[in-house]
This record gives C-alpha cells, structure tokens and sequence, in this order.
C-alpha cells in the first residue's frame, strides 16, 4: 500500500528520535556506572588507608608504651614483650639497639611510669645536617613488608628512685618504623631524636 | 534475538539499575533518615512499576521494553534510570571524593604550616629581635598573636640583652588529628641556643600545634610543648 509509507516513515523517524533518546540515556547510565565504581574503589582505597595508619600508630603507641614504663622488676618481661611487637633488622639486632634502654633502666633502680603524649605519621622528614645519612631503609624488610611508615611517638616518664627525693624526668621523642606484616603492623626500626 | 535484548535492557536493567543507584546514594549519604524514607518508597515505586509491567506483559503479550507503540514510555524509563544513576555519581563525588581530597591536601598544608610556625617560635636574633615573631604570628588567628606577642616579647627582651641567638629547624612532622575544621599537629625540632662566649647548646623540642580552618585558610591558635612535664 503506497498509502502506509509516507507513514511508516514518519513512524519510523518518531521512534528512531526516541531510540536515540534512549540510547544517549544508556552511555550515560553505563559511563555513570564506571564513574560510580571508580568512585567507590577509591574512597574505600582511601577509607583503609586511613584505618591502616590508625592500626599503625596504635601499634606504634602501644610498644613505646610498654617501652617506657620499664621497671626494674619488669624489664625482662617487658623486653620479651617489645621484642615479640619487633621485625626484620630490629628484631634480629633487638638487644644491641635496646641496649642503651635497658641500662638506663637497671641503672636507675626505680619505679617509672610513663606515658605516651602523642603519636602521628610522619609526614614531613628533614635530615639534619651533619648527621650520618640514615641507613638505607632496610631492604631486607621490602621482601615481607608491603610498605612501611615512620610513626613519631613523643612519650614522657617519670623515676622515682628510692634514695633521691627529686623524680627524674625522661623525655622521649621517637621516630619508629612501622611495617606492615600481613595486614599486622611491626615495628622494623627504633630511632630517637637527640 | 532483537526482543530478548530489548526485554534484557528496559524491563530487567533499567529498574536494577535504579535500585542500584538508589542504594548507592544512601551508602555514600551513610543512610540519614530522611533518605531512609526517601529511597524505601522511590525503590517501592519502582518494583511496583516492575510489577504492572510482568502482569501487563502477561496480559499483553508485550512489556514496556518490546511495545513499538511506547516508545516515550521506553525513554521515560532510560532516562530515568540514567537520572537515578547520574545522581548517585554526583552524590559520591560529593561526598567521598571532595572530602577525602581536602583531607589530602589539608594534610599537606597544616603540616607546612605547623613546621614553618615552630621553627620561627624558637629562632631569635637579636639583631632583629621581632622578625621571627612576627613570622609567627603572621600565620596564626589574631587571638593566639596577641597571647604570642605577649609571651614572648619580655623572652625576646631578656634574650636580646644577653645577646643570645636560637636557631631551630624541623626533624619531623605529622599529623596527630585532622578534620575539616581543625587539625592537631606534633613537630619535633631540633633548637640551637648560642651566646657569644658559650658553646652552643642544643636541644630537641617537641611541639603541639593546634589549628583551625576559619575563610577557607589555615591559622593556628596554639603551639604548645607536647611533653607532659
């Protein structure tokens, strides 16, 4: 019928201005899609990133804590504790590096209680000139650690010693290492700013 | 082939994406009550819409998707979908994105900040015995400069009448706490004190900045030492 075609192709270009309609509203729903996903693995990338540098300055937080409530009675079993919170070149040097620490410790002869004043991720790190260049951040540590952080912890403690009257204050201000061993931050280097 | 497609697309894709878009908006929103409200009932109208279209079908024999009679039904549908969807990419954005790149840059900028304010707070010279004070209190809240000019101007006089100089540069700075309208930062500084005659002496300071955001800028409000005694 020579009737129906003027028609159908009227018809015809209603529905493809429609079809086209509904085609633009599919690539904007499907880019909408992948802007969604994207969005979202990013925020959750950033959402752990935060939770990992919570869980790391805890770490960090809890072991200068146990570090600076070292009693005389105590120090062994705090140094198991410390050394068992240690990894990589730390652990395997723990007495060497921990060495200065327990001496003071059996030295002063006393009751300290200390306390942890504040903890952070180190953002911003400037070499002192003149000190020796920081040993080369232990490589070996690269193999089982997925990445490592620098938590500084500043913590004060106070001696009581027996014979002086006057309690001895220690002021500590540390920069650790914290890596990330399977999902568990360690702490892989002890270093205090003097 | 050309229907099972066009069913796949209109009838089944179209209304879970909508859904789909809904429940994201009201994970990126962190579920407030209103929305709550909001998305239980468009979800309802939705399924509802879903509804009528399987039983019409069955009646008809033709869904919204394979009606060659409805095609602004169809668009209606698409762009809906697409709307629903579009939204939930801006609220994201809005809600996830923007905040976690300020938090990005923030962090960056309190921490210039804090280093740049500590560092002048503990460097003197006694040739220009404000200069470094007033680099401080240029990047602090009129309130905290007034507390520092006062603090510190009988410590400049004293310093300046024994003729002692105090250098000080950051080891270290980080971040203790931030939000979006206040930060907490630690600095540790190592501080040179010397006097003409005497040996230098140096020591290491550990220093809590406060700050708070006020027109969009960053000023500190207090710098305090960190160690409890």
């Amino acid at each position: 019928m020579p009737d129906d075609e003027p028609d159908d192709s009227e018809h015809g270009s209603a529905i493809s201005g429609y079809g086209i309609g509904s085609a633009v509203a599919g690539v904007i729903a499907v880019a909408a899609i992948v802007l969604a996903a994207l969005i979202w693995t990013q925020h959750r990338g950033d959402a752990a990133e935060l939770r990992y540098r919570t869980e790391a300055m805890q770490a960090a937080a809890d072991w200068t804590g146990v570090l600076v409530n070292m009693n005389k009675d105590t120090v062994d079993a705090s140094l198991a504790q410390l050394h068992e919170g240690t990894v990589g070149q730390l652990n395997a040097d723990f007495d060497a590096s921990i060495k200065p620490y327990r001496e003071l410790v059996q030295k002063l002869q006393a009751r300290t209680t200390g306390q942890v004043d504040s903890v952070a991720i180190e953002y911003l790190h400037k070499d002192q000139p003149g000190a020796q260049p920081p040993p080369p951040a232990s490589s070996d540590m690269s193999v089982f650690a997925s990445r490592t952080d620098t938590v500084m912890v500043i913590a004060t403690s106070v001696s009581e010693t027996a014979g002086n009257e006057k309690p001895q204050t220690v002021r500590w201000t540390l920069r650790l290492d914290v890596a990330d061993i399977d999902g568990k931050p360690m702490i892989s280097r002890l270093e205090s700013v003097r | 082939m050309r229907t099972a497609w066009r069913v796949a697309v209109f009838d089944v894709a179209a209304p879970l994406a909508a859904i789909a878009a809904l429940l994201y908006i009201g994970i990126a929103l962190a579920w407030p009550l209103w929305w709550v409200s909001v998305c239980s009932v468009l979800c309802l109208l939705v399924v509802e819409a879903v509804v009528v279209n399987v039983v019409l079908a069955r009646r008809d024999g033709v869904t919204v998707g394979t009606d060659d009679d409805g095609p602004r039904l169809r668009l209606a549908v698409a762009g809906t979908a697409a709307a629903a969807l579009a939204a939930a990419v801006v609220v994201a954005y809005l809600n996830w994105t923007v905040p976690d790149r300020n938090l990005r840059n923030d962090t960056g900028e309190v921490v210039d900040i804090a280093s740049s304010v500590s560092e002048a707070s503990a460097t003197f010279a006694p040739q220009s015995p404000t200069a470094s004070i007033d680099r401080a209190t240029a990047m602090m809240s009129s309130q905290a400069a007034e507390e520092f000019k006062k603090e510190f101007d009988s410590v400049a006089k004293d310093l300046a009448g024994r003729n002692v100089s105090a250098t000080a540069s950051t080891v270290s700075a980080g971040v203790e706490a931030i939000g979006p309208a206040a930060a907490s930062v630690a600095v540790i500084l190592t501080a040179t004190q010397s006097s003409p005659g005497t040996p230098p002496d140096t020591a290491v300071l550990a220093l809590r900045v406060r700050l708070s955001k006020q027109d969009g800028r960053w000023l500190v409000d207090d710098v305090s030492p960190i160690h409890s005694r």
